[in-house]
């Protein structure tokens, strides 16, 4: 009994250096997630990434290879990418199987629908200038019954950017 | 004011007054330097490889294969009498030998009786890729490998910068995507390039299985209120991007422009399954693609068309299928020729075709035998160098033969400046610097 007094002692000391009070700093920064800018896109994204990340941007799923690769060969039968690209992204919005917000939540959530726009294509939010552009546009255009968001999607695919990460 | 700034700033003015006027949208300062011979050209790469003692020297197997039968098989293009037997060259009906039948003629007079030939020309490369370079820039880069675009302007650039065309006045219809083709319709040279190069089809696969699968069932917009608004979208994306122009992937088109080819794409689905492309009777291979640069010549009237064919290249392996592809070619160039003059009254009697293949073929044969014992024939050697050319239309002498076996005249990169002196631009283009020093118009060797 003697022999383990000590010993109690010693694990009891132990114990209470080993302790120590937790710090809880709070710095009131805000969560994000985070997204880049257009700034570094300079890569040329191949015919086949660019397909690709466009039927799973469209579609919410892979293209097969097969499609791909047929879809590679008619982007390079033709001089003008950025017109054959048109003419592929308005053959897929002719398909049932297309996703696409409704009419009503870009006109009635013009924001977050451009955000989510801007973040489906672009990884990256949408600058306050191009927030404004965009928003204005939209309004703007609420009286024209064809302006809906297969419209908004197309110039996004066929834009510039999209052809570059 | 003082009298001597009066002067000055008048002086100034009145010479700024003069000098604007002549500014034009491509950039130019000046109007073109040499008349124009004709307002387009139509240029055949009559490719693949064409072997000068079967075609133009009209030896048919005698200098091939050991036989002794001679004769003419592009009767479209040349004057001169059929081979009389051993008749291979020709179309296979049901039941009769492969290649038995010969395709009639389509011109009632030749494209030698209604133009000028130039019997024995130089090639600058024995090889296709090369070939093409020179035939496509004039200028002596043989060199250069695939998988790159040409590293001299081609005559499209010139053509849209110095000529001051818009991208759909100025096509290439090749005949494939493989060997670099599509590669073809510009330079990467930094004074010119993709902002002045031409439209590409290949209409194999723009127009073919894959084609119809990725394009046929596109959409089409309306042009105000629906296509507008993508485009207004569109153009303020891309001007946040700002791509530099060292990074565009393809030509550019207007928006006007690119209304215009998606209506000629969705129109030729349609025709094609109406059965109302201008097709040569005998058509396939080298024949359809002469029949869409057709449906491309009837819809746009572009200034400059080039089309390149390449059939004829299966010479390596089948001197009977090369023997058809020749013949056929020519059969594709004589419906041509004919379907501008009687069909395109915007482009009859104002039109210049052109013709010359990239390369000849070797003096011999290789190991490989066709289905008739015949020797196939690649190319590489000085008798590849060997080709033959010649021209038709509106100004070019008619019934005029230049040159002969000992007497070459004219080099294939002649055919840019050729064109450049036909549309006007010839000057332009010599004082660019970049075509080959030794090149010259045709219309100058003649």
């Amino acid at each position: 009994m003697h022999i383990f007094k000590p010993a109690l002692i010693l694990v009891f000391l132990i114990g209470i250096s080993a302790c120590k009070k937790k710090d809880s700093n709070t710095y009131e920064v805000v969560d994000t997630s985070s997204y880049g800018d257009n700034l570094n896109k300079d890569k040329s994204k191949s015919n086949i990434e660019f397909h690709s990340i466009l039927s799973t941007n469209l579609f919410q799923k892979p293209s097969s290879i097969n499609e791909l690769s047929r879809t590679d060969r008619v982007m390079q039968s033709c001089g003008d990418k950025s017109l054959i690209n048109e003419v592929i992204i308005s053959n897929y919005m002719n398909s049932a199987n297309v996703k696409l917000p409704s009419r009503k939540m870009m006109t009635d959530s013009t924001e977050r629908f451009i955000e989510e726009t801007f973040i489906r294509f672009f990884i990256r939010r949408p600058t306050e200038a191009e927030k404004t552009w965009f928003t204005n546009f939209i309004n703007a255009n609420k009286s024209n019954p064809n302006f809906r968001p297969e419209l908004v999607y197309t110039a996004f695919a066929a834009s510039d950017e999209y052809m570059f990460y | 004011m003082k009298r001597r700034e009066f002067v000055i700033k008048s002086a100034t003015l009145a010479a700024g007054g003069m000098v604007l006027p002549y500014i034009l949208p491509s950039g130019r300062l000046f109007a073109r330097t040499n008349a124009p011979k004709a307002d387009h050209v139509v240029f055949v790469m009559f490719g693949g490889g064409l072997r000068q003692q079967d075609s133009i020297l009209q030896r048919y197997l005698a200098d091939s294969q050991g036989y002794n039968v001679e004769g003419n098989i592009l009767y479209n293009m040349l004057e001169g009498a059929a081979p009389a037997s051993k008749i291979a060259y020709g179309i296979a009906p049901s039941g009769q030998p492969n290649g038995s039948q010969p395709i009639p003629k389509i011109l009632s007079q030749s494209l030698q009786k209604q133009g000028t030939i130039f019997q024995e020309m130089r090639a600058i490369s024995g090889g296709h890729y090369g070939g093409w370079n020179s035939l496509i820039t004039g200028s002596r880069v043989e060199g250069q490998g695939l998988k790159v675009r040409p590293m001299n302007p081609t005559i499209f650039e010139y053509a849209r910068r110095f000529g001051g065309y818009k991208a759909t006045d100025v096509w290439f219809i090749g005949n494939t995507i493989s060997n670099s083709i599509p590669l073809l319709n510009s330079s990467k040279h930094p004074d010119f390039g993709l902002q002045y190069g031409a439209n590409f089809f290949a209409p194999g696969i723009t127009f073919g299985g894959d084609g119809y699968a990725a394009l046929s069932n596109a959409k089409i917009y309306h042009p105000q209120e629906e296509l507008e608004p993508v485009y207004k979208m569109k153009n303020f994306l891309d001007n946040t991007f700002n791509i530099k122009k060292g990074d565009m992937p393809g030509i550019r088109n207007t928006d006007d422009e690119k209304t215009q080819i998606k209506e000629f794409i969705a129109n030729t689905f349609q025709r094609q399954s109406s059965g109302l492309l201008p097709m040569p009777p005998v058509s396939g291979g080298d024949g359809s693609t002469i029949g869409y640069a057709a449906e491309v010549l009837r819809v746009f009237k572009p200034k400059l068309l080039v089309v390149n064919l390449s059939n004829i290249d299966g010479c390596h392996s089948n001197f009977t299928g090369y023997l058809q592809a020749m013949h056929r070619a020519d059969h594709a160039m004589g419906f041509l020729w004919n379907y501008i003059q009687t069909q395109i009254p915007e482009m009859s009697g104002k039109t210049i075709m052109t013709f010359v293949p990239e390369c000849g073929r070797n003096l011999q044969h290789n190991p490989i035998q066709d289905e008739n014992d015949w020797y196939g024939y690649d190319h590489g050697d000085s008798n590849s160098l060997r080709v033959f050319g010649g021209m038709v239309g509106q100004n070019v002498p008619s019934n005029l033969l230049v040159g002969n076996e000992t007497n070459p005249v004219g080099k294939v990169t002649d055919m840019a400046l050729t064109i450049a002196d036909i549309l006007g631009f010839k000057d332009e283009v010599k004082a660019a610097g970049l075509v080959d020093f030794e090149s010259m118009s045709l219309f100058d060797r003649i």
